[in-house]
């Protein structure tokens, strides 16, 4: 299952500059695992040793926050990958 | 009342049936702060004064610099050099001589900010260090004050907004960030119309609060992206963990964070010892930060003897060079004695660069310390 996914700027050195990839997953972490196999060194920027989305990065699957990274993907899912910016 | 002169003034906004004289009266009674007279405070500045805030104040320690002027549309060419809280009052007082500006000079810290925030009833935040970010935030959180907040970075734009009972905070959408992990506008660049943008939004959100019209970005999280040009809304709730609007607070005092220290009007260059750098970069395997390192030695220099990830641009060729640096990470520069690296980093900082660090001492140091088979080319 395929779904699209929206890459904040911080992050698109790992996308070639590519502001949004596909990625399959039936769950959150398996979309991340897919990702990083396509964009290594990019899960560890969002995902902590303990398993933790990092605190300066939140996930939201279509207009709703991620909870875990169990949280289960529906066909037509859409991922965004939000970073803090801290510009002004 | 409004006056004449301010009936005829407002006049556009009093023909809204929702907005109306009432409106108009909410925001002459109303005192708002803007943190930051940057990019951001910019638009939000000129855009609350010409509509008529009774009381504005801006607060902001630097001074007007060249590469301001591509985004900040509250100064002018022949004002570089000059405060910018203080250019601002005049160029506010100049759009809407009916309303008070009051300019504060002075960086905001934990010591100062409840003082100052008491004298206002909502808070604009434009500031452009998430030290800073956090410190409005709490002091929002704890003195009960309604925050309009946004952030920019290259062509991207986000903007909350929180009101006591009403919204969760920015510390429940991101806990805590660290500066390193973060590039700043510095670091990174931006469109100098996107804070225009994101500005003028922050402008629209402080009048619907303060007016009481409208649905203002409480637990929305709004973002733009201007190469796309789309919009897009995202749904964040309170956390029960927040630090400061949490059943279980920790933070009952404001306090300022590690990077608050950190002054970008005076330099901020960080001398590291070798041991400091070594520590640096084992950290960067875990939090994945790792520091750019630069070489700025000649190449005969750098062909003999190098640390494992460094590039090298020799000083006389940096300034052309610059834009090779990656702008995400800190930057580090190294050189034989630790004379030309502080020339690349004193070079860096002056071109607007951010997070940067020279290793003290230079590879001499370096090979002493933790090297001690390494052989470092003499310069000539």
């Amino acid at each position: 299952m395929k779904h699209r996914v929206r890459i904040p700027s911080p992050l698109r050195s790992y996308t070639a500059g590519a502001a949004q990839v596909s990625a399959e997953g039936e769950t959150l972490d398996d979309l991340l695992a897919a990702l990083e196999r396509a964009h290594p060194g990019m899960r560890f920027r969002m995902i902590d040793e303990q398993q933790r989305i990092r605190p300066h990065m939140r996930i939201f699957i279509n207009t709703h926050e991620a909870g875990t990274l169990a949280s289960a993907l529906a066909p037509g899912d859409e991922v965004h990958l939000i970073c803090a910016l801290s510009g002004g | 009342m409004l006056s004449a002169a301010e009936r005829a003034r407002y006049d556009r906004h009093l023909l809204l049936p929702e907005f109306g004289a009432a409106g108009q009266e909410r925001l002459k009674s109303a005192r708002v702060l803007i943190v930051g007279a940057g990019g951001l405070g910019s638009p939000a500045g000129l855009y609350l004064a010409a509509a008529g805030i009774g009381t504005l104040g801006l607060i902001d320690h630097d001074r007007v610099e060249l590469s301001n002027l591509q985004r900040q549309v509250l100064f002018a060419s022949d004002e570089i050099g000059a405060p910018k809280a203080g250019t601002a009052r005049r160029r506010l007082l100049a759009l809407n001589p009916e309303i008070s500006v009051h300019a504060h000079e002075f960086k905001l810290r934990a010591a100062n900010a409840a003082e100052l925030l008491a004298n206002y009833d909502l808070v604009v935040d434009g500031s452009d260090r998430l030290a800073t970010r956090y410190l409005v935030n709490d002091a929002c959180v704890l003195l009960g004050k309604p925050l309009v907040s946004a952030a920019i970075h290259r062509f991207e734009g986000q903007a909350i907004s929180y009101a006591p009972e009403r919204a969760p905070c920015y510390r429940c959408l991101f806990p805590e960030v660290s500066e390193q992990v973060v590039p700043n506008c510095a670091e990174a660049g931006v469109l100098g119309v996107l804070p225009g943008v994101m500005g003028s939004l922050q402008a629209l959100e402080a009048i619907k609060i303060l007016a009481g019209i409208g649905t203002p970005l409480f637990g929305r999280l709004l973002t733009f992206d201007a190469l796309a040009m789309s919009w897009q809304e995202f749904h964040f709730t309170r956390r029960e963990d927040c630090a400061v609007c949490g059943a279980h607070a920790s933070i009952r005092t404001l306090r300022d964070s590690a990077g608050a220290e950190l002054d970008n009007s005076s330099s901020a260059i960080e001398a590291l010892q070798p041991r400091e750098l070594q520590a640096r970069q084992q950290r960067a395997a875990i939090d994945g930060a790792a520091p750019t390192l630069v070489d700025v030695r000649q190449p005969h220099e750098f062909a003999l003897s190098h640390l494992p990830a460094a590039r090298n641009i020799p000083l006389p060729d940096l300034e052309r060079r610059l834009p090779e640096i990656p702008l995400h990470f800190p930057v580090v520069f190294i050189c034989r004695s630790g004379a030309r690296s502080l020339a690349a980093a004193k070079l860096a900082e002056h071109a607007g660069m951010g997070a940067i660090a020279h290793l003290e001492g230079g590879m001499l140091a370096w090979a002493a310390e933790l090297a001690p088979a390494m052989r470092i080319a003499p310069p000539d």
